[in-house]
């Protein structure tokens, strides 16, 4: 799939085959073909390195992204997935299992959002977009986790929790709310890495976490895009400008210390080059593992919560405080 | 009780000055939206703004909540001061937050504090939808997690009153961070304490403050035909073009489906609340 924004590369990619199709001894055509593919890496790098941030969310949802499965088949060894939320259904929105990561052989809960990889599947996994029997499952997940000791890592992948009538019915936002008190109190370490969207409370109910990783081209914001164009801007064709001012991207992430690291991509996105960007997410989550391992459970908690407790809390709002509380917030 | 909610005052024809705080009501009277008969602004005014004949429950600001839910003159504010900042740059958001101060008189879409109920001492938090749609920015939820922290450090029950269009998307980020930062704050307070935590809901509450701590409480009371849900409406039948049934998302609809424990009318909160700090506290 080409993205709007790639069209030109794509031309000039399909002018070159069109070339080297029709040119066999032709020096002249050879000359020619050398230009066009010096042109070609120019215009590769004017577009892959100037990305505006919206562009990096399409390439966050492009359909030939790595995806869970993807680095399932890569990361682990033994991938023991279970259903079923217990009380309703099962979503397969969202995955989740006991796992062995080939890396260190830890054994972990890893749970993840599956969009599929096909149209068929795409519908079928609801584009990631999961239901409270999927917020549900994971409640479940994270209780194992806390049950047997071992680490939660979440890969996230979500544009956010589905908005139906079913899903309001059951309880959407309740099962988002105790997902997040799961996450806050859970005593095993939390490791998330955003590898495609980031979608909203959908997405936060998977990673609010001790270690977040995050994709180059990835993406984490309190609403889509195009969503905050249509309420903000009265317009859904700005969600341009949206993306850009909500600072979603990794990058701005980083620089306002909401993610700790971002996983380069190659030039043009993960789904050019998967196997490097799969396998630096592993060692990313390998890292984190590592340094978190054997933190006993209420230093973990005290961690998380001073993580958490200091966000958009500035020093302007320190001297708002009335005197009464002392502040266990690192800001 | 229920003679006071009967209760009818004698009102003037010299039109009030509108208190209520619904920019709809101007003048003496309106068609009410519940009956379609007059009320009078006076007469909603003395009930909480809720409609003398129907009981339909127009939305009250956060100070007219807090005298209707606090014992007179109980209530001390925490945090006053405190202010949002454009932490992002958001065009606009400073207009919109100089508006939303002048229209409501306060600093931000939250006012929390101590405060007793009944004479029980309680850390109160209440929401005001007519600062930018009760949005939660970082100072909503900074205030919502030092009432948190009052309640965990002088260990009294919890009360907080929500009223939210969601998220405060003009604070990007910082604004869906607030899920996290209530609720590790939040596990906090319930992990060492004892005392309860009362989430009541009022129309509407959606989003983002749903997704937290408004739906993470012990007890979930709602007010009568209060809208509460993650997506609204709008939203999901513009996605899915499903026809949703009559009354969705209210808060009869949703106790119905197991989501909310009670309905209580808005002039019986204060009685309500009472009953269980002292079954509880
Ligand atoms: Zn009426």
């Amino acid at each position: 799939m080409i993205l709007d924004f790639e069209r030109p590369i794509k031309e000039l990619e399909d002018r070159i085959l069109e070339l080297q199709r029709l040119a066999g001894e032709s020096e002249e055509l050879q000359g020619e073909i050398a230009n066009l593919q010096r042109a070609l890496e120019t215009a590769r790098k004017r577009i892959y390195l100037n990305l505006t941030p919206y562009q990096r969310v399409q390439i966050s949802r492009h359909p030939e992204r790595p995806n869970f499965r993807t680095y399932v088949e890569a990361l682990t060894e033994d991938f023991y997935e279970l259903s079923g939320d217990r009380h309703y259904g099962e979503d397969v929105a969202v995955s989740g299992g006991f796992a062995r990561l080939k890396e260190g052989g830890r054994r972990v809960v890893l749970v993840g959002n599956d969009k599929g990889r096909d149209v068929k599947s795409r519908v079928r996994t609801n584009f990631g977009m999961a239901h409270p029997e999927g917020y549900r499952k994971l409640r479940r997940l994270y209780a194992l986790a806390a049950r047997f000791g071992l680490p939660i890592v979440s890969l996230v992948d979500t544009p956010g929790a589905f908005a139906g009538r079913g899903a309001e019915e059951r309880g959407q936002a309740w099962a988002i709310s105790e997902d997040l008190l799961a996450l806050a109190r859970s005593p095993v370490p939390v490791v998330s890495v955003i590898t495609g969207e980031g979608g909203s409370g959908g997405a936060l109910a998977m990673c609010l976490a001790d270690y977040l990783g995050i994709l180059e081209n990835s993406y984490l914001s309190v609403i889509a895009p195009e969503s905050c164009a249509s309420i903000i801007f009265r317009d859904p064709s700005r969600a341009e400008e949206a993306a850009e001012a909500m600072r979603i991207t990794a990058e701005d992430l980083a620089e306002h210390g909401i993610v700790d690291e971002v996983i380069p991509e190659p030039l043009g996105g993960a789904h050019k080059d998967p196997a490097p960007v799969v396998e630096a997410v592993g060692g990313a989550i390998g890292r984190a593992l590592e340094r978190l391992e054997g933190t006993d459970p209420s230093a973990l908690f005290e961690m998380r919560y001073r993580r958490y407790r200091a966000i958009g809390a500035p020093k302007s709002l320190e001297a708002g405080r009335n005197g009464h509380h002392t502040s266990r917030g690192r800001g | 009780m229920r003679h006071w909610l009967s209760k009818r005052r004698e009102y003037s024809r010299s039109a009030p000055e509108t208190e209520s705080g619904l920019g709809q009501i101007n003048g003496v009277f309106t068609k009410c939206r519940g009956c379609k008969k007059p009320v009078y602004e006076e007469d909603l005014k003395s009930r909480f703004n809720v409609c003398p004949n129907c009981d339909y429950h127009y939305p009250i600001s956060a100070p007219e909540r807090i005298k209707l839910l606090a014992d007179p003159g109980s209530f001390t504010e925490m945090a006053r001061e405190m202010r949002a900042e454009n932490l992002l740059s958001f065009e606009g958001y400073e207009g919109q937050l100089e508006k939303a101060r002048e229209k409501s008189g306060l600093g931000e879409a939250m006012v929390a504090g101590r405060a007793t109920i009944g004479g029980n001492p309680v850390a109160l938090a209440v929401m005001d939808f007519r600062f930018i749609g009760g949005s939660m920015g970082s100072v909503v939820g900074e205030k919502v997690a030092l009432t948190m922290e009052a309640a965990l450090e002088e260990d009294l029950p919890l009360i907080i009153v929500s009223s939210s269009g969601g998220a405060r998307m003009q604070e990007g980020i910082y604004s869906l961070l607030q899920l996290a930062k209530t609720s590790v704050e939040l596990v906090r307070y319930t992990r060492e304490r004892k005392k309860p935590y009362v989430s009541v809901i009022t129309d509407p509450t959606f989003g983002g403050v749903t997704a937290s701590f408004a739906t993470a409480a012990d007890v979930i009371l709602a007010e009568p035909g209060a809208r509460v849900g993650f997506a609204g409406a709008r939203v999901i039948e513009g996605a899915t073009k499903e026809r949703l049934p009559e009354g969705f998302q209210t808060a009869e609809f949703q106790r119905e489906h197991g989501m909310v424990d009670r309905i209580v009318h808005r002039l019986e909160l204060r009685e309500d609340v009472r009953r269980l700090l002292e079954l509880l506290a």
